[in-house]
């Protein structure tokens, strides 16, 4: 996995659940987009589905601090290689 | 402190249709909103009756995702209706926002249509299918779903009264409205109700042998209340929303008056809660007129609960004759659409509007002949004109719970 998969993956969460098209990686989510905390629930599920495997409550703690697309990022990446999984940069 | 309250806005989702034009021209031709039921591949194979009140039009919602995350088909009719009767009232985005607007919405069990996917969800065994269950879920299925997804699109952040009373919930919405404006507590309510297609609702009421039956290939002809040959109530779905005010803020904004709620009642029969009861009844119309301060000599029109099972009717119209006599005629509405049950008071309240504006009444659909058990009171039998200058909208409910609305005509 990389850091751009990664990236076009949430891309596409957030266009196909949140029907966000395309925004700036560095936008704040709630403030430009609406994106609140009913989102941030349904995202973790679909990061639980990326990933492959289910996050702890504690891990979920940690993403209600996210707000941008590039933090989010970071997230799944620390998931992932949390379990394991290989994350090559770009 | 007393304040008039009248009505400034209303608009409704029928099986009838959701304008005004539509709905009376329904009603002014006899036409029925009953149609077969729908294969839902889990319920209607085991229910006996097949009919069900539909709404069978499109409905282009223009609503955003951040509002429509949080609604289930219910909220759908009732932010839909809730929308049109704002943005009829006229009242500004300064007022609708400012703390003196609430709202008073309701439905029977918020969602079934997302309940049942989260029980669908949950035993269906797949691993992890308990935390697929979305976290918006509960927001959309939630008993007061419809209320709170009114305040949220609209942002209202007056009171919020969610009742959920079964067949009285928007009664009870425009009753517990009036009284919040009457008593000072707020200047305005929105009100109403709403309940989508559902057929759970329908295999409760075919269990108890509620259901009509008998008229599965024609459903236009049922439900029939008060009628000799009727055989039970038909489930239906739809919403409604009215905008009340306080009568001298209304005037001074020159809004539009359609009507003044000068009475409400609401009691219960304080023990069987599914049996019609004759004395709960009676009390409620009695409280109802005492409450508006008029006789019933001054009532000219009656909308009945009338669902069309065998005793609700004969209790009904014993109640309507002890208290009414046989002179104001009374309608049965819920023949043409069935009983769209948490959201049929409000749609008759809004029926009685319209045909107040309109100076008519209409027939009680299918009523060819009365069942003499019924016969003591004076039904409406044809489309005529009529001068309604006080209506009154009858419910009554599973537990008990029975409500009367009394709505006046403004002069002049």
């Amino acid at each position: 996995m990389t850091r751009k998969e990664i990236r076009e993956h949430i891309l596409q969460i957030f266009q196909k659940e949140f029907e966000i098209e395309n925004p700036d990686l560095d936008d704040n989510l709630r403030e430009k987009h609406e994106f609140d905390s009913i989102d941030a629930v349904e995202l973790l599920l679909q990061i639980e589905k990326m990933l492959g495997s289910e996050l702890t409550q504690e891990e979920k703690k940690q993403a209600m601090d996210i707000r941008t697309i590039n933090h989010i990022c970071d997230y799944v990446e620390t998931m992932a290689k949390a379990r394991g999984i290989d994350v090559s940069r770009d | 402190m007393e304040r008039r309250v009248v009505i400034t806005a209303c608009a409704a989702l029928t099986p009838i249709g959701r304008t005004k034009k539509d709905i009376l021209h329904s009603l002014t031709h006899g036409i029925s909103g009953i149609k077969p039921l729908k294969e839902d591949g889990l319920l209607s194979s085991h229910i006996h009756s097949k009919v069900f009140g539909t709404i069978d039009y499109p409905i282009e919602y223009d609503f955003k995702r951040s509002f429509r995350k949080t609604m289930g088909p219910v909220s759908f009719y009732a932010c839909q209706a809730a929308g049109e009767a704002l943005e009829q009232s006229g009242l500004d985005q300064q007022f609708i926002t400012s703390g003196r607007l609430g709202v008073a919405f309701g439905s029977t069990h918020g969602s079934p249509t997302v309940q049942r996917q989260i029980y669908k969800t949950f035993f269906s065994g797949e691993e992890g299918s308990v935390r697929s269950i979305g976290a918006v879920d509960y927001l959309k299925s939630m008993v007061h779903t419809t209320a709170v997804n009114i305040t949220k699109m609209f942002g209202i952040t007056g009171r919020v009264i969610s009742s959920s009373t079964a067949c009285t919930t928007s009664s009870q919405s425009i009753g517990f409205g009036y009284e919040m404006i009457r008593y000072g507590m707020q200047d305005a309510m929105l009100c109403g109700g709403a309940d989508e297609y559902d057929t759970t609702t329908v295999a409760v009421f075919d269990n108890l042998l509620a259901c009509s039956t008998a008229f599965n290939t024609t459903p236009h002809l049922t439900p029939r209340p008060f009628d000799i040959r009727r055989d039970g109530l038909v489930v239906g779905e739809g919403a409604g929303a009215l905008v009340l005010e306080e009568y001298e803020r209304a005037k001074k904004r020159g809004a539009v008056i359609l009507g003044e709620v000068i009475g409400f009642a609401c009691n219960n029969n304080g023990g069987d809660l599914i049996l019609p009861n004759l004395r709960g009844i009676t009390e409620t119309l009695q409280i109802a007129l005492r409450d508006a301060k008029v006789s019933h000599q001054d009532v000219d029109l009656i909308s009945a609960h009338a669902t069309g099972t065998k005793m609700g009717d004969i209790i009904e119209a014993q109640a309507i004759h002890d208290v009414y006599g046989n002179r104001p005629p009374v309608m049965g509405l819920k023949s043409y659409m069935g009983h769209t049950m948490g959201s049929c008071g409000a749609i008759e309240t809004i029926i009685i509007l319209y045909l107040m504006e309109e100076g008519c009444i209409v027939p009680t659909l299918n009523l060819t002949d009365v069942d003499e058990r019924c016969n003591m009171i004076n039904h409406s039998m044809d489309v005529r004109p009529f001068n309604i200058r006080l209506g009154s909208v009858q419910n009554f409910a599973f537990g008990g719970v029975n409500t009367n609305i009394l709505i006046k005509k403004m002069d002049g």
